[in-house]
């Protein structure tokens, strides 16, 4: 009997495992609280969200090197800070950070830059992602024929190019991936004029599909990539053509905007007729300049007739952050606004120079973009610092390094640009104000520039833009609307790829030395991440690195 | 690996064919129960093939002790036990031999009564509930749990009632902590006498504060414990309760355990079936600081002029705008962070006699975990204030099912044992987070007072891994003097790709027991001497989360569509559909000897393990990659050492002993490989990678990486610039002359002028206990020390930087060194080798005459955390330095004070 007992239970014990073992499905997962990626492009609204609404929350970010502009150590300081228009300095036990700011002024970011290095994840991340959106909406249109789906192909499409042009601009010569599965020994990199012509002919076969409509306005298309938006980027990629089809940019040599052609329309033309049509496109929206500056900058802004691509901004819908004046403002001026501060950012002494300022000629917008000497709260009384004298901000003390000196706190003019939004919250850093990325004032700006090199007279343009706030009237040569570029869009990004067109990125300036052999241009690109080539052998550095 | 399923069953088939002939023909010897057991084995120790130590009571440690693995700690060769802080809830960071895997499924398996958990199920049980400690660290015996026992397994006994006995017992203990060294940083009165000095503006609010002690407080600590127990001949109980109140040394800080454990036991016909049922629970309660750097180093580095209260006009604490970094010290003791965690297991046992050598046991246990977390920053510290409240959730179902087989036949001994298991947890929970509110009267409580909340602060998640098991063991002993054990288990476990969910871990271990031998009965004073080696295979899954193999979407974000605001999903992370066992092979061997009638014992281990297949969340490129980590099974990773431990009894009489105990961890680690194939490509990890860094003012980015990880180094070096000495800076000031290692100048960039600098895990661990009774008093002492490793000084790093001077304050002596730099090189770099006289003890039994109820009662008075002895110069050396984390090896401005515990204790048995 017990005998019995025994097999029996031995029978049970195989009997049990057997079926446990069995029984796949409790060992198959079955996730909720997320949906299997098959599920989530089911039908077309769906697609439209999960393949083209989604990247746009990429746009914009909330942590280091995320987002196009708005946080910080990414794109927009790699672009700014590496200029003669603003400047981080070293401030006693703040903003050393180990050498990262200053390392950015010189020119020696090094080659293992962890800024630099996130700063590409970021941008081949949208791109992967994107290019499995694509992936989605094809396999999508296999079975479906919505007559949507060309516009959002077209819509991720140029969205795309947009990514490949912030990354050719940065780093010249990269892999071109246009698919989401794609083995890592079948990428290789692609010349720099490889990926400048793959941008255009993307933006220009999407263009004609995306909607002709305002981007920057609440509404349907609000922080879409329309076709303004299109426009806008191929007339800078037109204009900055010689740049970006220059595939040996230390070797001396520049391709001459004249000899490169593109196809508008039909039409043959070069380099800066391109840029000049597209301005002219943008212009046929109805884009003007708006009265008061200030208005593009405003807390609630979408009804800016002159921003053409902003990144939304929330404080309760949207994780986007603008961290710029909450880095750059005096702490005790923040605290006087309610807000937060880091004592950082500040306009270099070049940046003064240029906006004449503390002169008689002193530019207008110098009051528009920045603080200087004494600032005052919301309510007009004025900002104290917390031994109850008055904070003055010193424009003209800003050094690399001011440590330990009488204006280590003080020194430098700070970024005011945007609005005070006083009901922001996470100290400043979540406000309504949209971020600029592009606006009309640039397109009548690109203009007179693409005219100026193309041998014409570019002045009408340029004293638009300098009439609307009151500056006297200037004659575009090339010299002038390099400057009136850094008096438009102080804080606004564009300041390194200017200064590469103009050829003055390399220059001797102020507390800057020209490092040895930059002259041949080596530093106008960042170098391919070390760390990222380490895991993709065979691809080579960028000369000088 | 269907196969290995299939042979599996078919192996125990055979078994249950062929057994049940051999025992009805052999002689019934009545076998000895429940010495040691062993995993899922119980046995006597003479037929253990493997390492096995046991803990009992009266070697455990007899200090203040919150957490049962603090009753071990220093007891246990390879066994390290670090308090990861020193708050009083703090979890310790605990590795059996070392960090093995890359994945965080480091930590042991934790086992009480048959009941899996991980080190938060401790908190559930009062250390005098305890009977034994069993640790199991070689291959050979943690085989038995497969892929669970990968980092080694604690297995922890409860106290059971005893046939026969009735009893009730009391413990108690008050204690004091009390905080005796802090950083010395300047008083408010030396901070005005130098910057008036050196002509410097202060902001000098008239007060002369010393922040590091205001943020201070005595801490009382009392426990209680009552137990009670009785039994007959066919049942037994226990029952107890404890409630342990703790304060911490630095203010509102404080711990409340509740705890409660039941233990029975029925026999029934006839003994023919034996249930245990047990249960055990608990309600922690603690409030916490909810950032330690911020505030250590507001503490130590606010402006010392500023008042111990708030200003009363305002009724605020007042701010010190160009301390960007920090809070007023005080303003953080307001931040609540609470936590309550609720932890209930059940646990039921029956086991069938079925015949004299076969044992069916079905074992089923169900564990709820539920910890509410609260948590309020008040405007001073976190701009508009924010409130947090989150629910995190586990239940844990595990059921096996054990046939067992035990014979003893000339001088043959088998013990054969089957078992299949299968176990489902089920993770829950959310949080949400609100801000924005005008004051900080309701914080938590109600989360309307904060009138927004942001898109990113809320979620919800559940996740539902599940493990499936089948294992065999055999275990035979020839004559007392020949033991052989093998082991095979089978595991399979959702979290893994459809081709990849099982795996299979066999061990086999086998031991000889010299002093059984004829030719050694000559040499009598050899009382015991055994020598073992054993190899075995361990899976490891614990480290990753479910459906990272599953293409899956979640919400990104938020994304105008129309003219609503819709939210999207998007893929948030890479996905690896091959996801497989992260195995760990090993070899072990040891010897023990016990000598002149066991008043000497030694004993001595090797082992040498190689993880393969590291689970790893590995860098890689993007592109092809969308995001930069990969959770793939590549890479390999060799962690051997030696562990020694001595006994010895020098005097034993009537009215003395003194007994000696010590042991000496000797451990190596190296990451042999980060690159392999994955779906037909190379891939490999980054040369360098960073681990951990400094933090503060200054340190953001930059180059302040301090510990790395790098191929071909023991996990965590210090990877840093060589400093030549102080340099003059030309105006009073010094800075860090950095050397040029590499030639082309100094660059302080990865693989260029840095080198590797030492490594954060100490090479050699020792433990020792020192006792000795007179008559009914008896002293213990516990010394415990670690070496060879270093200790990268931060906080004087940031504190001695004249810099940072008025806005941060400085250390005693920075004026005088007058450093104005703030880069991280080695010069900051030190010896972290210690010796730390954990705890004394002085116990009296009082003698007991003529009592009728009473049996025993002791009195004790301890004091933790003596002294320490070291080189290095910061507070303590006794930092993280065994979890590989953003703190491992980097002491940075985030120390509790140094504090001592007095405790007097009272134990009574009726």
């Amino acid at each position: 009997m017990k005998r019995n007992s025994i097999f029996c239970s031995f029978c049970i014990l195989v009997a049990l495992c057997w079926g446990m073992a069995s029984c796949d499905g409790f060992l198959k997962e079955k996730s909720r609280d997320a949906l299997p990626e098959e599920e989530g492009y089911s039908n077309i609204s769906e697609l439209y969200l999960n393949a083209v609404a989604s990247l746009y929350n990429y746009i914009g970010g909330n942590a280091d090197s995320q987002g196009l502009q708005g946080t910080g150590r990414g794109i927009y300081d790699l672009n700014t800070f590496t200029t003669d228009e603003a400047i981080m300095p070293t401030r006693g036990g703040d903003w050393y950070d180990g050498g990262f700011w200053q390392g950015l002024f010189l020119h020696k970011w090094g080659v293992n830059n962890d800024a630099i290095q996130a700063t590409w994840e970021y941008l081949y991340k949208v791109i992967m992602l994107s290019n499995n959106s694509l992936e989605h909406i094809e396999t999508y249109a296999l079975t479906h024929s919505d007559a949507e789906l060309p516009g959002y192909r077209a819509e991720v499409r140029a969205f795309r190019a947009m990514y490949y042009y912030y990354l050719m601009d940065l780093f010249g010569r990269i892999p071109l991936v246009l698919h989401s599965n794609v083995a890592s020994k079948d990428i290789v990199l692609s010349e720099r004029k490889n990926v400048f012509d793959f941008v255009v002919r993307e933006l220009q076969e999407a263009s004609p599909l995306l909607p002709a409509q305002f981007s920057n306005r609440s509404g349907n298309y609000y922080g879409r990539l329309t076709r303004p938006v299109a426009y806008f980027l191929l007339a800078k990629l037109a204009l900055n053509a010689e740049i970006y089809t220059d595939n040996n940019w230390t070797d001396g040599v520049r391709p001459d905007g004249k000899n490169i052609f593109f196809e508008v329309d039909g039409t043959t033309l070069n380099a800066w007729q391109t840029a000049e049509t597209y301005c002219d496109k943008i212009t046929a929206f109805g884009y003007r300049l708006e009265p008061d500056y200030t208005a593009n900058f405003a807390v609630y802004n979408e009804s800016s007739v002159e921003n053409i691509f902003t990144i939304p901004m929330s404080k309760t819908l949207y994780a986007n952050q603008m961290q710029y004046l909450f880095r750059s403002r005096h702490y005790n001026h923040a605290k006087a606004l309610g807000l937060s501060g880091e004592n950082g950012s500040s306009a270099t002494i070049e940046a003064l120079q240029t906006f004449g300022y503390d002169t008689d000629l002193q530019d207008p917008r110098f009051d528009f973009c920045y603080y200087a000497g004494i600032v005052y709260d919301l309510k007009g009384n004025v900002v104290k610092l917390d031994d109850g004298t008055v904070l003055v901000y010193e424009p003209w003390k800003v050094k690399l390094d001011i440590s330990d000196e009488p204006y280590e706190k003080t020194a430098g003019a700070r970024m005011k640009k945007y609005e005070i939004d006083d009901k922001a919250m996470k100290d400043g850093k979540l406000m309504e104000n949209d971020i600029v990325l592009f606006r009309y004032a640039d397109v009548l700006l690109m203009k007179s520039e693409a005219k100026v090199r193309d041998g014409r007279d570019g002045d009408e343009e340029l004293n638009q833009v300098r009439t609307r706030v009151g500056a006297p009237e200037r004659v575009a040569t090339l010299e002038n609307l390099l400057a009136e570029r850094q008096l438009e869009f102080a804080w606004e990004g564009w300041r390194r790829q200017d200064l590469i067109r103009f050829r003055q990125f390399t220059r001797t300036y102020s507390s800057r030395p020209q490092l040895p052999d930059e002259e041949n241009g080596y530093t106008t690109v960042f170098p391919i991440p070390e760390k990222i080539r380490q895991m993709n052998l065979g691809w080579e550095q960028h000369p000088g690195y | 690996m269907k196969r290995i399923r299939d042979l599996f069953c078919l192996s125990l088939l055979l078994v249950a064919v062929g057994l049940p002939a051999v025992a009805q023909t052999k002689l019934h010897v009545p076998l000895p129960d429940s010495i040691t057991t062993v995993g899922y084995a119980t046995g006597l120790r003479k037929n253990l093939s493997g390492l096995v130590e046991r803990i009992t009571e009266n070697q455990m440690n007899k200090d203040q002790i919150t957490n049962p693995l603090d009753a071990i700690r220093g007891r246990v060769p390879g066994l390290t036990i670090l308090k990861g802080s020193n708050g009083p809830a703090a979890l310790d960071a605990v590795r059996l031999r070392g960090t093995t895997s890359l994945t965080t499924g480091n930590d042991p398996l934790i086992i009480v009564d048959g009941v899996f958990g991980d080190l938060s199920m401790l908190t559930s049980i009062y250390p005098a509930d305890i009977e034994s400690f069993v640790i199991l660290k070689d291959a050979s015996e943690t085989a038995q749990y497969g892929s669970r026992g990968a980092s080694g397994v604690i297995e922890i006994t409860t106290k059971k009632g005893v046939s026969g006995r009735t009893s009730v017992n009391y413990n108690g203990s008050f204690g004091i902590a009390s905080s005796y060294k802090t950083v010395r940083m300047l008083n408010g009165n030396e901070f005005r006498t130098l910057a008036q000095e050196r002509g410097i503006s202060i902001l000098d609010m008239g007060n002369n504060t010393d922040f590091q002690k205001e943020i201070e407080q005595t801490g009382l600590q009392h426990n209680h414990h009552i137990a009670f127990s009785g039994g007959t001949n066919t049942s037994n109980y226990r029952v107890s309760l404890a409630l342990m109140n703790r304060e911490g040394v630095i203010v509102n800080e404080k711990l409340q355990n509740f705890t409660s454990n039941m233990n029975m036991t029925q026999y029934v016909f006839d003994n023919f079936l034996k249930c245990d049922l047990g249960m055990f629970g608990s309600v922690q309660k603690e409030r916490n600081l909810v950032n330690l750097h911020k505030v250590f180093y507001s503490a130590a580095s606010y402006n010392p002029t500023f008042p111990n209260h708030k200003n009363p006009e305002t009724g605020n604490w007042d701010g010190y705008a160009y301390a960007s970094q920090l809070s007023h010290p005080l303003a953080w003791m307001d931040v609540k962070d609470k936590n309550a965690t609720s932890h209930i297991s059940t646990h039921a046992r029956l086991t069938f006699n079925l015949a004299e050598a076969w044992k069916l046991t079905f074992f089923g246990s169900y564990t709820y975990n539920v910890v509410e977390n609260a948590q309020y920053l008040p405007v001073a510290v976190w701009a508009q204030g924010q409130a947090y409240r989150g629910d995190k959730k586990m239940e844990s179902l595990l059921g096996n099912l054990m046939l067992s087989y035990k014979k003893e036949w000339r001088k043959h001994f088998f013990d054969v044992l089957g078992l299949a298991e299968i176990q489902k947890d089920k993770y829950s929970g959310f949080y949400t987070t609100v801000t924005n509110f005008s004051n900080d009267k309701l914080g938590y409580d109600n989360l309307q007072g904060g009138a927004i909340r942001p898109w990113d602060g809320t979620n919800s998640y559940y996740e539902d891994p599940r493990l499936v098991s089948f294992m065999g063991r055999v275990n035979y002993t020839y004559d007392d003097r020949y033991i052989l054990t093998v082991n095979a288990r089978g595991d399979a476990s959702s979290k893994f790709g459809s081709n990849h969910k099982w795996g299979f871990f066999p061990a086999v271990s086998v031991a000889w027991v010299v002093s059984k031998e004829k030719f050694m009965e000559k040499l009598s004073f050899i009382d015991n001497l055994k020598i073992r080696a054993g190899y075995g295979l361990a899976g490891n899954q614990n480290g990753i989360d479910s459906y990272t193999t599953l293409n899956l979407m979640r919400p990104n974000g938020i994304a105008p569509v129309g003219s609503t605001p819709v939210v999207t999903m998007d893929k948030l992370r890479n996905t690896n559909p091959d996801l497989k066992w992260e195995v760990k092979q090993t070899f072990n061997a040891g010897i023990e000897v016990a000598l002149l009638g066991n008043r000497l014992l030694l004993t001595a281990n090797y082992y040498n393990s190689k993880t393969k297949d590291m689970l790893y969340l590995y860098n890689v490129s993007v592109p092809p990659f969308t995001y930069n980590t990969l959770l793939a099974n590549i890479g390999s990773m060799r962690n051997y050492g030696t562990e020694l431990s001595i006994g010895i009894t020098p005097l034993k009489t009537k009215d003395m002993e003194l007994n000696i105990n010590a042991n000496l961890t000797f451990q190596q680690n190296k990451l042999l490989s980060l690159d392999g194939n994955y779906q037909g490509e190379h891939i490999s990890a980054t040369e360098y990678k960073s681990l951990a860094g400094l933090d503060g003012a200054g340190f953001h980015g930059g180059y302040n990486h301090i510990v790395y990880q790098i191929v071909g180094q023991p996990l965590g070096v210090f990877y840093l610039p060589h400093c030549t000495g102080l340099v003059s800076d030309g105006n009073g000031g010094y800075t860090y002359q950095i050397a040029d290692l590499n030639g082309g100048g100094v660059s302080l960039e990865d693989g260029e002028d840095r080198y590797v600098a030492g490594q954060a895990v100490p090479k050699t661990i020792l433990g020792s206990n020192i006792s000795f009774r007179y008559k009914d008093f008896d002293i213990s002492l516990q010394i415990n020390g670690a070496f060879g490793h270093k200790v990268y000084n931060g906080t004087s790093l940031t504190y001695m930087n004249m810099n940072s001077f008025p806005d941060y304050n400085v250390m005693k002596k920075a004026p005088a060194q007058n450093i104005k730099d703030q880069t991280a090189t080695d010069y900051w770099l030190e010896d972290g080798d210690y010796i730390n006289f954990d705890y004394v003890t002085l116990g009296w039994n009082v003698p007991l005459k003529n009592t009728r109820y009473l049996q025993s009662l002791r009195l004790s008075l301890t004091v933790n955390n003596l002294a320490t002895i070291s080189g290095y110069s910061g507070l303590t050396p006794m930092i993280n330095s065994s979890s590989v984390n953003a703190t491992l090896g980097i002491d940075d401005k985030r120390n509790y004070p140094l504090y001592r515990i007095y405790t007097i204790g009272l134990s009574v048995n009726f």
